[in-house]
């Protein structure tokens, strides 16, 4: 009985994608990195008897998995993203900015600064950074290293 | 004979968390200023709060520090109950 529910499952939802797939194929085209494009079978491993007879009577449908998410973190857009925030502050001459040039040392900037610049970064990435590991980011590298750390980004 | 081997620009330590007191309240402010809706508000509180503490970086004396701690978070205080009473 479960086999007949299942497949019934499948046929309503192999109906629903194709549908989206007719009118949809330029939104997930676009979010091509995301998608997984497979047939029906490849996504169950247990039930493979009673659906491979299913859509193996049912044409070739592909089953589009549309996944919401930001682009994979890496360390060289994690400091390319860094140093552009840095760019954008007012109070830094960007022919001056390197990836070790201490703020408070090289850039010339005070604590007040130091404290605008993590939330900027806080911004810029999406997630807080506590005030105790805040105070210690002094160099942009620091603080690309700092974010690698918290999301988890190796190389 | 004591001497000391701290380097002589080094804070007391009461200097030295009271400093922490004052970032970390500049801090919540700016935390506090990003939850405000319109754009151009956030803008110019955030201006107002880098002035005051700007202008008043230089201070050295304990007390006149203590009590601008104090006003800073009665600001900050003010601040977070019109947020709430806005509903933001």
């Amino acid at each position: 009985m479960a086999a007949r529910i299942i497949a019934r499952c499948v046929r309503s939802l192999n109906h629903r994608s194709v549908y989206f797939n007719r009118v949809n194929t330029a939104a997930t085209l676009t979010a091509a990195p995301l998608t997984h494009g497979r047939t029906f079978s490849h996504l169950t491993n247990g039930h493979k008897s009673p659906l491979a007879q299913i859509s193996g009577s049912s044409f070739q449908v592909f089953q589009w998995r549309a996944y919401g998410d930001l682009p994979p973190l890496t360390l060289e857009t994690i400091h390319d993203r860094v140093l552009y925030v840095l760019k954008l502050y007012d109070k830094i001459n960007p022919e001056k900015l390197q990836a070790t040039s201490h703020f408070m040392k090289d850039l010339g900037l005070d604590s007040l600064d130091q404290v605008e610049i993590i939330m900027a970064m806080e911004d810029e990435f999406g997630f807080e950074i506590p005030d105790a590991e805040a105070e210690k980011l002094m160099t942009p590298q620091e603080i690309a290293q700092y974010i690698a750390d918290k999301k988890d980004v190796y190389e | 004979m004591a001497v000391s081997r701290l380097p002589p620009a080094a804070l007391s330590f009461k200097q030295f968390l009271q400093r922490q007191k004052v970032l970390g309240i500049y801090r919540d402010l700016l935390r506090t200023i990003r939850k405000i809706p319109l754009e151009s508000n956030r803008r110019y509180l955030r201006d107002w709060a880098r002035e005051e503490f700007k202008r008043n970086k230089s201070e050295t004396d304990q007390d006149v520090i203590r009590m601008m701690i104090t006003q800073a978070n009665n600001h900050l205080e003010d601040l977070r109950k019109s947020l709430s009473l806005a509903g933001c």
